[in-house]
């Protein structure tokens, strides 16, 4: 599929947000991801699959008709499908662009497995894990000091 | 800015040297000198967890260095026990002390308090993660018996999985550069896989087995645990383990000349009394020790320079 047809598929949008560079077959994953968030429930969106990438081959493509991606959406986003490359767009225009890796720091976003950790007794503080490697495929709790795959870690959302 | 002592994770080598290092001193000095060193400054003990060895040497050290001491030695006797949070205890008490030092059986305790305090906070153990003035007291003792920590064979023996002092102190002997380590441990209490790791492939031998008395005959320090009942959340999984390995003198007739045994502390039937007057016996001098490293820690913590 030339850039011409992805054009015609996907148009291009005045205000809003673009997360391109999403490996093909991963963009439903990343629409699942958004719509756990209350406040992106009523947003309009557009997906795209299996588009010609130079960078990947094929990839998906989303378009968020809204101004503003709240950062931890970003983040669970970036931890679940890294790599992606989130763009602002204003006046038809790209405004400003990221391509989004897991953070060294993870806030409130993963529930520890630990039960007897103390962010399971005091929920209130909220919890905190660290990347142990560049990829983050394994983070500690800044708390009990457990180290995890991340992949058997539960996200839970506020 | 405060210092607190929270885990093994969080201290360089030099760091580790140092409060070695301060011990050294403290322990060289009289106790009339000693007592002129923290007159008027009170530490607070909050132990939501049994404790007789930890508690009292740090309170006997802190009346030492001639400070007092305020604090509660079981949960029951607090607020807590009213629906009071960890945090909004921990708020209170810093109201009445200079440093504060916390033993309680949830993981990552100790770190949160002292995210939440202005206060300096010294971890007394947090469930089975960190003990570290233990693990400090245990590098001490080896550095005093042995003349040398870094090198040394190691062999542990009990419950590696849930014991903190454990935990503590095999990732501290691993910066200190001791690589060869002897695992004994039941089946279901053995040392979980992230312990052992390391960003140095090859440098670091930990070795599984069964055997007693091979781990016995390497090693240069035994370093015995408790299988602790407190730990198991099914009491049927106790019973199967208690008394899986129990050290009797003779069992060390095969052992380095130098050789020592030491333990955390409480025993209960991991070290026969027969073991007690063997040359090889270091537990008692292990808990003497207590009192002088948590008197370096205190001093350092509250800014007194040796």
């Amino acid at each position: 599929m030339s850039n011409n047809n992805e054009m015609l598929l996907i148009p291009k949008i005045e205000l809003g947000i673009v997360i391109d560079h999403i490996p093909a077959g991963q963009g439903p994953k990343i629409l699942d991801i958004i719509f756990q968030y209350e406040e992106m429930k009523d947003v309009p969106v557009t997906l795209g699959l299996n588009y010609t990438s130079k960078k990947l081959g094929k990839k998906d493509l989303i378009k968020l008709q809204m101004d503003y991606l709240a950062p931890e959406i970003i983040q669970h986003i970036s931890i679940m499908v890294p790599g992606v490359t989130v763009k602002a767009v204003k006046d038809y225009k790209v405004h400003s662009k990221v391509v989004v890796h897991p953070p060294k720091e993870i806030k409130n976003l993963l529930e520890c497995k630990n039960p007897n950790c103390i962010t399971n007794s005091e929920a209130h503080i909220g919890t905190l894990f660290t990347a142990i490697d560049d990829s983050a495929k394994q983070v500690k709790c800044y708390y009990c000091e457990r180290i995890f795959a991340l992949d058997e870690l539960d996200v839970v959302i506020p | 800015m405060k210092k607190d002592l929270i885990s093994m994770e969080d201290l360089s080598i030099q760091e580790i040297t140092d409060y070695l290092t301060a011990a050294v001193k403290v322990e060289a000095m009289p106790l009339n000198e000693r007592v002129q060193f923290l007159p008027g400054r009170i530490m607070a003990t909050l132990f939501f967890e049994p404790s007789t060895r930890t508690r009292l040497s740090f309170e006997s050290a802190m009346h030492q260095l001639g400070g007092s001491v305020i604090g509660f030695a079981e949960q029951s006797a607090t607020s807590v026990s009213k629906g009071e949070s960890f945090t909004d205890t921990i708020h209170t008490v810093e109201n009445y002390s200079d440093i504060l030092v916390i033993r309680h059986p949830g993981e990552g305790t100790a770190r949160l308090a002292a995210k939440e305090s202005h206060l300096p906070v010294l971890n007394a153990g947090d469930g089975s993660n960190q003990h570290p003035s233990q693990t400090l007291l245990d590098l001490y003792t080896i550095q005093k018996d042995l003349g040398k920590i870094e090198g040394i064979k190691m062999a542990f023996i009990g419950d590696l999985k849930y014991s903190r002092t454990v935990h503590s102190l095999i990732r501290a002997l691993m910066k200190l550069n001791v690589t060869d380590f002897t695992l004994v441990a039941p089946e279901s209490l053995r040392l979980q896989k992230y312990f052992m790791s390391n960003d140095e492939p090859g440098k670091y031998q930990f070795k599984e087995t069964d055997d007693i008395e091979e781990a016995i005959k390497n090693c240069d320090v035994l370093y015995m645990t408790r299988i602790q009942r407190e730990r198991f959340p099914d009491l049927v999984e106790y019973e199967k383990v208690k008394d899986s390995y129990v050290l009797t003198a003779s069992m060390l007739k095969e052992a380095k000349e130098h050789a020592r045994v030491l333990h955390p502390l409480p025993r209960v039937r991991e070290i026969a009394y027969d073991v007690d007057k063997t040359k090889h016996a270091g537990y008692f001098p292990q808990m003497k020790n207590g009192v002088i490293i948590r008197q370096a820690i205190l001093l350092k913590h509250l800014g007194v320079q040796l």
